[in-house]
């Protein structure tokens, strides 16, 4: 489990991440979302001990990252930032890393296998292409067949493919009971494949929340007095909520009932649909971000 | 600690560093030597072999020390130039065992550097005696004092440009810096204060290394000064690496 606690850091006065405070279970894959420049990295490094907070914490199974008795075992990690020496192999970059962490007999052909790269491990990395980097990254992550998995926008580089196969690794490592957490700025990029989002925004949390509870069927309706039509909803003692757009979303209604319940409070419906799981997340992260652009 | 120094060392033989710096510095020294013999010789036997005249000839072994000071400023520096600085503090995240790692290694380099070169200068240095009609003096203990200060010497350098790699991590700066001083600054310095040169890091190599100067420490002093040199700016560096951001 990762436990983010009031996490500040601060660069030249300038807040990157403010009293954020989220957590990501084990079992499940979390999305750390956000616009471009919210914090994800920062955040991610702290995490990773790479950065020291301003103030705050960030825990990884309640321990900070240098106090983790077997950190590559423990802990597999894919940053934006990380590079490679460009005249070192794939492969001896793999071999390094085991070397480094006192791993004996490190698995290097299966994973290397794993990550598509065995007929190019014997290469220079300086040869590689981006996607091809990142694969390699991500087999470093794997070494240690560690528990919980930081990836910071892991299908960077990545064609479709690779996109998709990202999205079933992570599946796997979920349900085999494994930590998952993976940022992005791109909600399509990892929609389908999280249990539970924490969208943030200047580093400040917007949203952490299961995918479930965040859209259990929900219909969404657009009127032409907000105002009345909520007041309507309230009386009925419908579950529902104001979207950022304007339109109001209910909880597990049938459309016609909330017709109905519009049609006796005397307001116009000029929008009336069933949004999906996707289109609602969607919604949300769209509000988040064109806030963030004004 | 020692999978650490066995990755540092897996690290350097996995990039091309060592195949051109290594060659070079040992070139480096035995032009240097060779060049000593034929210029200070002047063809005048007893000047070669006088105790002097030796010493003359052999600390020019040292020249080569000052590339396995980039090899080691590399070591550190590089880490930062290439971004793997990231996994390695991932792997580690104490951060001075990785420069205590780089320090064996990087020593460990230049004691092996200095047997090379040592044992290849005796060699280039016997030959030339004998075509300049000398006779060089293998059974004096001048000779055996004098190589194994450059052990020394080209390990201490290799330490001194590892501590300097984590201290300033910009790879050129710390490389141009480097050279700078060993090159005019610390010269320059000695001229305008005569009296503090011989503290000063490179006086205190050439004491190591028995150069015939006037107003050098002793080796055994000259070593103490530089090995001072090396750690405190190995904890000034482990200083920054702790408290700075990678
Ligand atoms: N080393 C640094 N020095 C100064 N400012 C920094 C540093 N690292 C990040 N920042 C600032 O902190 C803020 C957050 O940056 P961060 O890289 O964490 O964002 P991000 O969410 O990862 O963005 P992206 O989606 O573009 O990767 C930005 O305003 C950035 O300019
Ligand atoms: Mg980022």
């Amino acid at each position: 489990m990762i436990e983010v606690r009031a996490l500040t850091k601060t660069y030249g006065g300038q807040r990157a991440v403010n009293e954020l405070s989220f957590t990501a279970p084990a079992g499940k894959v979390t999305g750390f979302l956000g616009p471009n420049g919210a914090g994800k990295t920062t955040t991610f490094r702290c995490l990773l001990g790479l950065v020291a907070p301003t103030s705050g914490a960030a825990l990884i199974d309640g321990c900070a990252y240098r106090d983790l008795a077997s950190p590559r075992h423990h802990v597999g990690a894919v940053l934006e930032s990380t590079g490679f020496h460009p005249a070192r192999t794939g492969r001896n970059h793999l071999r390094v890393i085991a070397r480094a962490a006192g791993f004996d007999a490190p698995r290097i052909d299966p994973l290397l296998e794993l990550v598509g790269l065995q007929s190019a491990s014997d290469r220079r990395v300086g040869g590689y292409s981006l996607g091809m980097r990142q694969r390699l990254a991500i087999a470093a992550a794997m070494l240690g067949d560690p528990e919980v998995l930081v990836l910071d926008e892991p299908a960077n580089g990545l064609d479709p493919e690779g996109v998709s196969w990202i999205r079933r690794l992570m599946r796997i490592w979920a349900d085999e009971g494994r930590t998952v957490v993976v940022s992005s700025h791109l909600l399509a990029e990892v929609a389908q494949a999280v249990d539970r989002v924490v969208i943030i925004r200047d580093g400040t949390l917007v949203t952490e929340a299961d995918i479930a509870d965040l859209t259990a069927d929900r219909v969404t309706v657009r009127v032409d007095r907000t105002d009345a039509m909520l007041d309507a909803l309230q009386a009925a003692g419908a579950d529902h909520e104001l979207l950022a757009d304007g339109a109001i979303s209910i909880a597990a209604r049938d459309t016609a009932e909330i017709g109905g319940i519009a049609a006796r409070a005397g307001v116009t419906v000029t929008e009336l649909s069933r949004r999906g799981t996707a289109e609602t997340l969607e919604a949300m992260y769209l509000a988040v971000t064109e806030a963030g652009g004004q | 600690m020692i999978h650490l120094v066995a990755a540092e060392g897996l690290k350097l033989r996995t990039t091309r560093l060592l195949l051109g710096m290594i060659p070079a510095a040992v070139a480096i020294s035995l032009a240097g030597v060779a060049g000593t013999v034929l210029v200070h010789g002047g063809g005048d036997r007893a000047v070669l072999e006088s105790a002097k005249g030796v010493r003359q000839v052999l600390s020019a072994t040292g020249a080569g020390a000052i590339l396995v000071l980039v090899v080691g400023i590399i070591i550190s520096a590089g880490e930062y130039r290439y971004g793997t600085a990231d996994d390695t503090f991932l792997t580690t995240p104490r951060r001075h065992q990785v420069l205590a790692a780089k320090l064996a290694v990087g020593s460990g380099l230049g004691l092996a550097v200095g047997v090379v070169t040592s044992l290849a200068s005796i060699g280039i240095a016997a030959v030339l005696y004998s075509t300049e009609g000398a006779t060089f003096p293998l059974d004096d203990a001048e000779v055996w004092l004098t190589l194994a200060g450059t052990l020394v010497y080209t390990a201490l350098f290799a330490m001194l440009g590892v501590a300097l790699g984590s201290l300033v991590r910009n790879q050129v700066l710390a490389v141009t810096g480097a050279l700078a001083w060993f090159a005019v600054v610390e010269h320059a310095l000695v001229n305008l204060a005569p009296d503090i040169g011989r503290w000063l890091p490179a006086a205190a190599g050439q004491a190591i290394i028995r150069t015939p100067l006037d107003g050098l420490l002793s080796p055994l002093a000259g070593t103490a000064l530089l090995a001072t040199y090396a750690v405190a700016i190995a904890l000034s560096g482990i200083r920054v690496a702790a408290t700075r951001d990678a």
